[in-house]
């Protein structure tokens, strides 16, 4: 054994030892600072066992996988939910401080030591805050792609505005990734809703340049290989002759000037089959 | 990773292999329509080495560097195509088809690659990667 | 594999069950135009909801069904094609060849080729 390794296993020991009384010393101080209102003893009593005992297997096997493990799952719970980011690393902080002042008490009468336990000590106390922060950091960073992911998907809504009609409002730039996306949407709208005619108004998209040209086209056609029929509203006359530059063939689209011209059509073109079906 | 190396020498085969690189492709994780895309190019392409190509093998697997993908390879030793450049432009067939076997098989995956020469067969390596 | 051809009014209905073989398909196609001449059909749905994947050579029998039926009197139309479907016979290039009429489903479909044939009548009568 290694001398590290005899300070490890001595440190370790100590902490184990005097569990039950720097816990409550802990627990004590956090609860004097105001961190732990929120919580019931009973989950004070849980959460602040499990964050010892986590500590103390870091320090003694020097592996960070456990503190890892349980960093993110309390990341994940939004921890303790009653308890924000500032209170969890207020309270590991706090941990530390019990831990350093014990380690200081216990070795006061032989510094050589007391400086060599601390040089144990403290990588490993340092090394397990910035995984607690690290984890809430991740954790906050997943959310933000979550939201992201959804704000996509919302950007895009099939909006069904009678029976057979649905309309799909496209704003804002369309690149491929988000332009496949929406096709999808929409056939599994379409199929969901089982509507006849879909209207897509592009009065919001700023540039209409041959890519979404043809990932029109190729939304029109899809849709009709389904059983739906497509017009598209809102191309402004500048867009239009664009398109014609372009060499997009406009003869492919059903095209009206407004959106209220386009369900105007849609009305029609169902109306068309009621009444031939008198 | 699993690879396997599929006869296709008559019809029935494309459906064999078409369904074994779906089963392959929902298992790597891809959705509903790229399964869609796979599975229609393999059936193109494995029925491009049966009737052009006089029956050949395909090697699908799934594959992994810094993304996550399926690749998949047809090999016939048939006679070749003789014009490739225009057998890959779509619309050219030699047997009355549509001709948008290659063509469209490209357009549906990723990555395509195309090694033909007049008389010593034909291999065509296609690739899709997870987004 | 046998696949029913179903008769209902002047229509027949065939549902697409399973993955078929090109051979199965060639057949197919002969049995339902023996049967539209057998019963003077006036229209042809094919069911294709049950299809995951429709590629060329399916395509291109669809398509001549299609046009087989309807010179032999039977009007056609397609229903129940899937999404995924529909977007990857886009992307294969099959835009400039698809002319089947198509719909939502069976209803509609049969709701499409009865309006089909009472505008016919109609203009018979006038
Ligand atoms: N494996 C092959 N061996 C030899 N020739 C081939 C092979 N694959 C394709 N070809 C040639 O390339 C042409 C184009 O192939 P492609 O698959 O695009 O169209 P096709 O098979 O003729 O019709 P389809 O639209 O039904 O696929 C074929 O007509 C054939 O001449
Ligand atoms: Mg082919």
């Amino acid at each position: 054994m290694t001398e590290k390794e005899e300070f490890v296993e001595e440190l370790s020991g100590l902490l184990e030892d005097n569990a039950t009384e720097l816990k409550k010393q802990w627990v004590k101080e956090m609860t004097e600072m105001g961190l732990l209102e929120k919580l019931s003893s009973l989950e004070i009593e849980q959460q602040s066992t499990a964050i010892y005992d986590t500590c103390v297997l870091t320090i003694k096997t020097g592996m960070y996988e456990a503190a890892k493990k349980y960093a993110r799952e309390m990341a994940k719970k939004g921890v303790l939910e009653a308890m924000t980011v500032d209170q969890i690393i207020m309270g590991m902080l706090k941990l530390r401080d019990v831990y350093g002042r014990f380690i200081f008490y216990k070795y006061q009468k032989d510094v050589e030591k007391l400086y060599k336990v601390l040089g144990v000590y403290e990588p490993v106390a340092n090394r397990i805050l910035s995984i607690v922060a690290l984890a809430f950091v991740e954790e906050r960073e997943m959310k933000i792609t979550d939201q992201q992911q959804a704000m996509l998907t919302l950007s895009t809504p099939v909006l069904q505005i009678r029976d057979q009609i649905l309309v799909l409002p496209l704003i804002g730039t369309i690149d491929s990734a988000r332009a496949a996306q929406i096709v999808e949407q929409l056939l599994n709208s379409i199929v969901d809703t089982q509507a006849s005619v879909v209207i897509i108004d592009i009065t919001g998209v700023p540039i209409i340049d041959t890519a979404v040209a043809n990932h029109l086209i190729k939304t029109i056609q899809a849709a009709k290989m389904l059983g739906a029929d497509t017009i598209i509203t809102g191309i402004s006359p500048a867009n239009a002759q664009t398109l014609v530059t372009l060499g997009v063939d406009l003869s492919m689209m059903t095209t009206r000037g407004s959106l209220r011209s386009g369900v105007k059509l849609a009305d029609e073109m169902l109306k068309l089959v009621v009444m031939e079906k008198r | 990773m699993s690879e396997d190396k599929l006869p296709v020498k008559n019809e029935s085969d494309i459906i064999s292999v078409r369904s074994f690189g779906r089963n392959l492709a929902a298992n790597a994780g891809f959705g509903i329509v790229d399964q869609c895309r796979i599975t229609t190019a393999i059936s193109e392409l494995a029925r491009n080495a049966v009737v052009h190509g006089g029956g050949g093998s395909v090697t699908i697997k799934t594959i992994q560097n810094d993304k996550k993908g399926i690749e998949i390879i047809f090999r016939d030793e048939g006679p070749g195509i003789v014009n490739l450049e225009l057998a890959l432009k779509g619309g050219y067939s030699t047997v009355g088809g549509l001709g948008i076997g290659l063509s469209g098989a490209k357009r549906l995956m990723d990555e395509f690659q195309i090694t033909s020469s007049a008389g010593k067969g034909t291999t065509v390596i296609i690739r899709k990667w997870l987004k | 594999m046998e696949i029913p051809i179903l008769k209902i009014e002047d229509f027949l209905i065939v549902s697409f069950q399973t993955e078929l073989s090109d051979d199965e398909i060639d057949k197919l196609r002969e049995d339902i135009l023996d049967k539209i001449k057998e019963t003077n059909a006036r229209g042809l749905i094919i069911d294709i909801t049950a299809l995951k994947i429709v590629d060329s050579f399916m395509a291109r029998s669809l398509s001549s069904i299609a046009t087989t039926a309807t010179l032999l009197g039977a009007k056609t139309v397609v229903v129940g094609m899937q999404p995924a479907v529909a977007l990857t016979l886009v992307e294969l290039g099959l835009r400039i060849k698809w002319n089947i009429q198509t719909a939502l489903n069976l209803e509609r479909g049969i709701n499409l080729l009865r309006e089909a044939l009472k505008s016919e009548k109609d203009v018979v009568y006038e």
